[in-house]
């Protein structure tokens, strides 16, 4: 086992084929509607989706799920997994978010194999779990014994970097005006991760509703660079 | 520990006609059994008092037994006031059994300066049994015309078939500088969400009804997307309740007509 530093940076790599590059979970509706415009526009918003959407949801489920599994109580997973899936009134992300778990899952099996994530990955196969990339990276978070506080501010900071990478496809902006957004969302990023310790598990899967409009209205879209 | 309001109502169909049962107490009422223009039966809910305050709690089981049709609607919106020390809960209960039919829909919630609201509606279903559901979540009239004075407001709603969760519609407002914004409400301050769950509530029809919202509303602010055991999730944001009731309105007409075999709903209350 090494400090479990390498494998951080491996899975937080902007190239490491986690799914989420085909996925821009509704951002590309708000290009298409000309409300994000530009490296400002997204900004804005993406500081929005970190405070109501990850800390809420992907953020607060990979903290539960992390404490599940520290607590020795994997069954709660399950639970976990149906509260994303369900909550997720899109279908395209939740599907996006499906596809991207199990993809995953199925990966980290064979780079970082563990107990828990195995027994998640098998109720992936059964249809007992929908599959979900918050849940299977508290496993291997957890199972390379990354702390929890680090765990859940490399899961935020690895979601934004990849929203930011299609954003530099996407809207289009400079791959510099991109890694700036990074360096100033890394501030709120700390707050949301002790938003996140702050929550009870009473406050998962609460939505955006605009965003949840932007997400159903991608299905309708005409020409799409992103699966969602 | 008591409840402000308490009501419980059960549906059962002897000799293929419909009887009602049930009790109330305290706040909560419901009138006897209407039969609307097409003949089928209704329910409607009341509140005795001005509205809900600071720590009242009310709870609501109604339960719709193998093959049994209702639909239920409230007499006025539902308002809740100042909630200083304690938020007001509200917690319902719905059983559907076996090829049963339910149509719940509620008058706008108004969230008064100061309002903490939590509202938890859990809904069972059994195998082929049907849910139509809708509601307005709305910010109350202020003295010095801004808009969002409530404090928060966590509505669940959580739909089980056959034991699995396959809805769990979460929405938490709570206003602060954002949520007007991108992502958020969007410069609006009015929230509709209206739900389908039939056996035949498919991705197909989900689409049709798009369509003839977009044809007739192509101003309004809305998604429509399916989930998976038939379900149809649509949330309109709008600044006026005229608005989305109408969208609602017309989302319930199509349902009932391609779904339930049925006619436009009249409720009898206006």
């Amino acid at each position: 086992m090494t400090n479990g530093l390498m494998p951080l940076l491996q899975l937080s790599d902007s190239q490491f084929p986690s799914g989420a590059f085909s996925h821009s979970f509704g951002f590309e509706t708000y290009i298409q509607e000309n409300v994000v415009i530009g490296t400002e526009s997204f900004k804005q918003a993406l500081i929005v989706f970190l405070k109501k959407q990850l800390i809420f949801n992907d953020g607060l489920a990979c903290r539960l799920a992390y404490e599940s599994i520290e607590n020795g109580r994997p069954e709660d997973l399950l639970e976990i997994d149906h509260v994303l899936f369900a909550t997720c009134v899109a279908r395209e992300t939740r599907e996006g978010n499906r596809k991207m778990g199990e993809r995953m899952a199925k990966l980290f099996m064979e780079l970082y194999p563990s107990t828990d994530l195995s027994e998640y990955l098998s109720w992936i196969k059964e249809k007992e779990a929908y599959g979900h990339p918050s849940v299977v990276l508290a496993a291997v978070y957890h199972s390379l014994n990354i702390p929890k506080k680090v765990a859940v501010e490399t899961f935020l900071f690895t979601n934004l970097s990849s929203l930011v990478q299609n954003a530099v496809r996407g809207i289009p902006i400079g791959q510099t005006d991109g890694q700036r957004i990074l360096v100033d969302l890394q501030p709120i990023v700390e707050e949301a991760v002790q938003s996140i310790i702050n929550l009870s598990s009473d406050d998962l899967g609460a939505g955006s509703l605009g965003l949840e409009i932007a997400q159903m209205h991608h299905e309708r879209l005409n020409v799409r660079l992103f699966m969602s | 520990m008591s409840e402000t309001g308490l009501l419980n109502l059960e549906v059962k169909n002897r000799n293929s006609r419909a009887m009602i049962h049930g009790y109330y107490e305290g706040a909560f009422k419901y009138t006897r059994p209407v039969r609307l223009d097409d003949d089928s039966l209704s329910v409607y809910l009341i509140h005795v008092g001005g509205g809900y305050v600071d720590g009242d709690t009310y709870g609501s089981t109604i339960k719709l037994e193998e093959g049994a049709e209702l639909a239920v609607t409230s007499q006025a919106s539902t308002k809740v006031y100042k909630s200083p020390s304690k938020p007001v809960e509200q917690r319902t209960t719905i059983q559907l059994g076996a090829d049963s039919v339910l149509e719940y829909c509620l008058d706008p919630l108004i969230l008064y300066k100061g309002a903490k609201f939590i509202q938890e509606t859990t809904v069972e279903m059994e195998p082929n049994s049907s849910f139509v559901y809708s509601d307005i979540i709305t910010p109350g009239w202020s003295e010095d015309g801004s808009n969002f004075q409530y404090d928060w407001v966590r509505n669940k709603l959580k739909v089980y078939q056959n034991g699995k969760l396959v809805l769990f519609d979460h929405l938490f407002l709570e206003p602060d500088d954002e949520l007007e914004g991108v992502l958020q409400l969007e410069g609006h301050t009015h929230v509709g969400s209206f739900i389908i769950f039939h056996p035949k509530a498919s991705r197909e029809l989900g689409e049709s009804l798009y369509e003839s919202v977009i044809e007739l509303y192509p101003h309004v602010r809305f998604g429509i997307s399916d989930m998976e055991g038939g379900g149809i999730v649509v949330r309109i944001l709008d600044n006026r309740t005229q608005t989305i009731e109408k969208v609602i309105s017309h989302i319930h007409t199509f349902a009932r007509k391609e779904l339930l075999g049925k006619g436009e709903v009249s409720w009898r209350k206006y």
